[in-house]
């Protein structure tokens, strides 16, 4: 990070520094990973001499791992000269160029936090106040508790902006459970990878090499991806590319095949997919003329690709959490690849599509969704009505108890939102970045939680608190399946808190001591393992083994057949058919389009003919972080970079290194290009989350009616030579 | 005695770049000095990627060993060769001597200058590395001498690399052995590191490398 001539370095230079004492013996700790924001994270073990950790490994044994290039550099974050160690308030006004940033005490923060929260509570009634867990993940649970005690329904996370939620909404409309899919097994003839790299992304649990295994054993792979990832390099039988956000028609056009040869399954499809004959009659106009105009995908592939995944019983799949709802069709674009395995008959069949069958109790979703009592589920969905979304994007508030954050800028406008409480807050995550910074500078009251200071949101926030780093923190445990696992937790360097613990402290500071445990993190981890039985010092005494919950049985397939996939023990699918909903009942009951239709996406003119795919990876950063934290990774690259196929670059004369402006009919910016087929012609990417050459400043305001997500993979752009 | 090598079955590598940093935070080699290093390698028609990873291939004929002019490089009795960094004056002969471009130089700033974070204060020997010496891989001896496997191998997300003895006939290495390759047989170096290309690459890759030594560098 360059330094700052201002307020912040002066902070920033009276950092606390870890000390061992000399004779210090070397011991050894246990703790995940938050480098890719994911939940539960892969497993570290740390060498540590006195509260000094020396060395990190992968976790022996357990469920996620080896760990990849972020996690090892999580030993230069933890120590980085610039981490943030002490609370700091801003003294010059909002707008200053110099927030004025000085270091305060924890009594001062929490004084003024509380104090504003009782004000505006008073002036503008709770739900005024909108708290926010951004990345990590890991504080969703006690900042949702914290939001519900206070009395506001208006909570939301990165992945009810942009993230997983877009698809996890697809999934629960068309299969009633939510599934990214899952990794071969033995009986998984044939797997579909569709718009997810897990070989830089991990999910689940850095599973590249198990994937490769299953290719080495005989399974075939299809991968539906524009870009030349390593998951096709490495993996592709198959390898189809195509045109960015043309999901549903490629989608069509596979099932096009499929029905017209008559590889479906046939008594599933009748018995067990609602609206099977609209489908069907749907896709008969994707002819693959016209499907391959569309798509740019050859009908060849196509058709190869439908035979070989239908032909071939059971076939898997494997989905992303956002790289096909990233456009203006998210939600039914998504639906239409789920379908595919449907037809096939591939969902709840072993070797296939899984919804596991005793999923821990009270953990029905990830730590992302929080345990429902712990959080309080129950009085969110009471106080529904005072939703912000509820009427831009109902179907979502039918589903989630997050709010989509997107219309923020809005909200704040109208007086809606007064004040923010954001633990990983970033504001280049939303679409046209600067209309979030001038709604956040605007609010009367707004605190952040991080590790660094990031200019581009802690410029425009009230209070900066220093968050403790995942070797100093005992919440949340992980669990996997029916696993569970602590960690062991160092001294925090200087004055850093946990984020648990900031949410405790100040519901403790609101005046409900008990309901927040008088501010330990370890009895609030008490009282959901008490669910099970369990406390925080059984996970330590089984420190790197963790704990297994016995389930009630062996697991259960077709489990649609004999009821053992509804609660209320009916057979079918969690749906209001009771069906895997081909034709969504809900979206017919808000007037969306009720079938995985197609819609056009943004067309390429002569002024703007190249397509702009954004928020794809590189293996070692996610988002906007990784960039400052440690240089290990940075050194890598050093530069937002702009992949450009070979074909396209002569007209331009562009070659590797040159200096680019990249432009969009909502704005533009100067980058770097690099030449590679990674990207296919007439596509260009590059990645999200550069200060300074910000691309979501590039996106507009637009949104998939049904999810709220933005186009981050549809906008058409063109590049010249700068 | 054993001797000691790696296999890289190029297939299953993604160019994650873990073994790069598993091996900064195991050596806490300087800024700018990367004992694993990956290259991206492009072909078009058909479309195709290959990510490469390379370091010191540990030669059982080393020619930077009969370079140095201070005798600061051996090999030891298991193969592993090692750069004696009391001995070792920066003259640079055994990194012109090295046909894969894997020895550096270390430079005499640091990650972050005025700082030495808590963990490089308490580095043992094998990770501190003085300036204008040369340095290289060093197939993680210190783990070894543990019994473990180097740091990058141990790391490697998509088990690319498989470590054992040449010589060990049980040893999960052999599994692979007979169809990998090593680079530059040409040389006469007889790396340990050998490799599996991906299909109709080899011949490709290593003409490449001929063509343009300096892109190893």
């Amino acid at each position: 990070m360059a330094p700052r001539k201002n307020s912040v370095e002066r902070v920033l230079n009276s950092s606390a520094r870890a000390e061992a004492s000399e004779d210090a013996q070397e011991t050894e700790g246990y703790t995940f990973c938050d480098g890719c924001n994911e939940i539960p994270f892969c497993g570290i073990k740390f060498h540590k001499k006195g509260d000094v950790v020396t060395r990190i490994e992968p976790w022996p044994g357990f469920p996620a791992g080896p760990i990849c290039s972020k996690a090892y550099a999580t030993l230069q974050r933890l120590y980085h000269p610039n981490r943030l160690t002490y609370p700091m308030k801003r003294t010059n006004p909002r707008g200053s160029s110099d927030p004025g940033y000085v270091r305060i005490s924890w009594d001062e923060a929490y004084d003024t936090i509380v104090g504003h929260l009782k004000r505006i509570k008073e002036d503008h009634g709770p739900h005024s106040v909108f708290f926010y867990v951004g990345d990590p993940k890991e504080p969703r649970a006690a900042v949702q508790r914290l939001a519900a005690t206070y009395g506001s329904v208006n909570y939301g996370c990165e992945s009810s902006t942009a993230c997983r939620r877009a698809a996890q909404l697809a999934e629960l409309l068309t299969y009633g459970f939510p599934t990214m899919g899952d990794l071969p097994t033995e009986e998984t003839k044939v797997m579909i990878i569709w718009g997810t790299n897990p070989a830089y992304s991990g999910q689940p649990f850095m599973c590249h090499g198990h994937l490769a295994d299953a290719k080495e054993r005989g399974v075939k792979f299809i991968v539906v991806d524009p870009r030349l990832t390593p998951t096709a390099g490495t993996l592709a039988d198959i390898h189809l590319r195509p045109r960015p956000a043309t999901t549903a028609a490629l989608a069509a056009g596979m099932m096009h095949v499929i029905f017209k040869e008559g590889l479906e399954d046939k008594e599933f499809c009748e018995k067990w997919i609602h609206g099977i004959d609209q489908l069907k009659a749907y896709v008969k106009n994707f002819t693959l003329k016209k499907v391959e105009r569309i798509t740019w995908v050859p009908a060849q592939k196509i058709i190869d690709a439908a035979r070989l995944y239908a032909g071939n019983s059971p076939g898997g799949m494997m989905t992303g959490a956002q790289g096909t709802t990233h456009d203006l069709n998210a939600t039914n674009n998504h639906r239409a690849i789920l379908m595919i395995p449907a037809i096939c008959g591939n969902v709840d069949m072993k070797g296939g599509v899984i919804k596991p069958t005793y999923p821990l109790d009270e953990m029905a979703g990830p730590w992302s969704a929080g345990p429902p009592l712990f959080s309080m589920r129950k009085k969110m969905t009471q106080m529904k009505e005072h939703r912000l979304d509820l009427k831009a994007f109902p179907v979502w508030a039918e589903k989630f108890w997050e709010v989509q954050t997107n219309h923020l800028v809005e909200w704040v406008k109208e007086g809606k939102v007064k004040a923010l409480l954001g633990w990983g807050l970033n504001t280049m995550i939303w679409p046209q970045t600067h209309e979030y910074q001038e709604a956040i500078a605007s609010l009367e009251f707004s605190m952040a939680v991080d590790y660094f200071y990031r200019p581009w949101t802690h410029d425009y926030v009230d209070l900066v608190l220093p968050a403790a780093m995942n070797y100093e923190r005992l919440a949340p445990f992980a669990f996997f399946g029916r696993q569970l696992f602590g960690r062991t937790s160092i001294k925090p360097l200087g004055e850093a808190k946990e984020d648990w613990k900031i949410a405790l402290d100040i519901g403790v500071r609101l005046g409900h001591p008990e309901l927040f445990y008088n501010g330990s993190v370890e009895a609030a981890c008490d009282d959901i393992l008490g669910l099970w039985g369990l406390s925080y010092e059984d996970l330590r005494k089984n420190q790197q083994q963790g704990i297994e919950i016995p389930a009630k049985g062996p697991e259960l397939y077709r489990k649609y057949e004999t009821g053992d996939m509804r609660p209320d023990q009916k057979p079918g699918f969690v749906t209001p058919s009771g069906k895997i909903e081909a034709v969504s009942t809900v979206l017919e009951k808000y007037g969306y389009p009720a079938l995985p239709e197609f819609k056009e996406p943004m067309k390429t003119t002569p002024e703007f003919p190249l397509i702009l795919i954004s928020g794809s990876r590189l293996p070692y950063i996610t988002h906007s972080k990784w960039r400052q934290d440690a240089p290990w990774l940075l050194e890598l690259q050093r530069d937002p970079q702009l992949t450009i196929n070979p074909e396209d670059a002569p007209q331009r004369d562009i070659s590797t290194g040159d200096a680019v402006i990249l432009k969009t009919p909502y704005g533009q910016m100067r980058v770097k290009a690099k030449l590679t087929v990674m990207v296919p012609p007439g596509v260009v990417g590059i990645m999200h989350g550069w200060a300074g050459a910000n691309v979501n400043e590039l996106i507009p305001r637009q949104f998939d009616p049904i999810s709220g997500f933005p186009p981050y993979k549809e906008v058409v752009c063109e590049v010249a030579k700068d | 005695m054993a001797r000691y090598g790696i296999l890289l079955d190029l297939n299953r590598c993604t160019g994650c770049m873990t073994c790069v940093v598993a091996c900064k935070q195991e050596n806490l080699t300087p800024p700018g000095v990367w004992w694993n290093k990956v290259l991206e390698l492009e072909s078009q028609l058909p479309d195709r990627i290959t990510y490469f990873r390379y370091a010191c291939m540990h030669c059982d004929n080393p020619p930077c060993v009969g370079a140095c002019p201070e005798h600061a490089i051996h090999k030891r009795a298991d193969g592993i060769v090692l750069i004696d960094k009391d001995k070792c004056k920066g003259q640079g002969e055994c990194i012109d001597a090295c046909p894969y471009g894997v020895i550096e130089v270390n430079p005499t700033h640091s990650y972050f200058p005025g700082w030495e974070l808590p963990f490089e204060e308490k580095a043992e020997r094998h990770r501190r590395h003085p300036p204008g010496k040369a340095s290289t891989c060093t197939l993680c001896a210190h783990r070894i001498d543990g019994g473990k496997e180097p740091a990058c191998v141990a790391g490697c997300p998509s088990k690319v690399m498989v470590f054992g003895d040449l010589d060990d006939p049980d040893s999960p290495i052999q599994k692979k052995l007979r169809r990998s390759h090593p680079l530059l047989a040409s040389e006469g170096t007889v790396p340990k590191v050998s490799y599996i290309f991906p299909e109709n690459t080899s011949k490709q890759i290593e003409e490449r490398i001929i063509e343009n030594p300096r892109m190893l560098r």
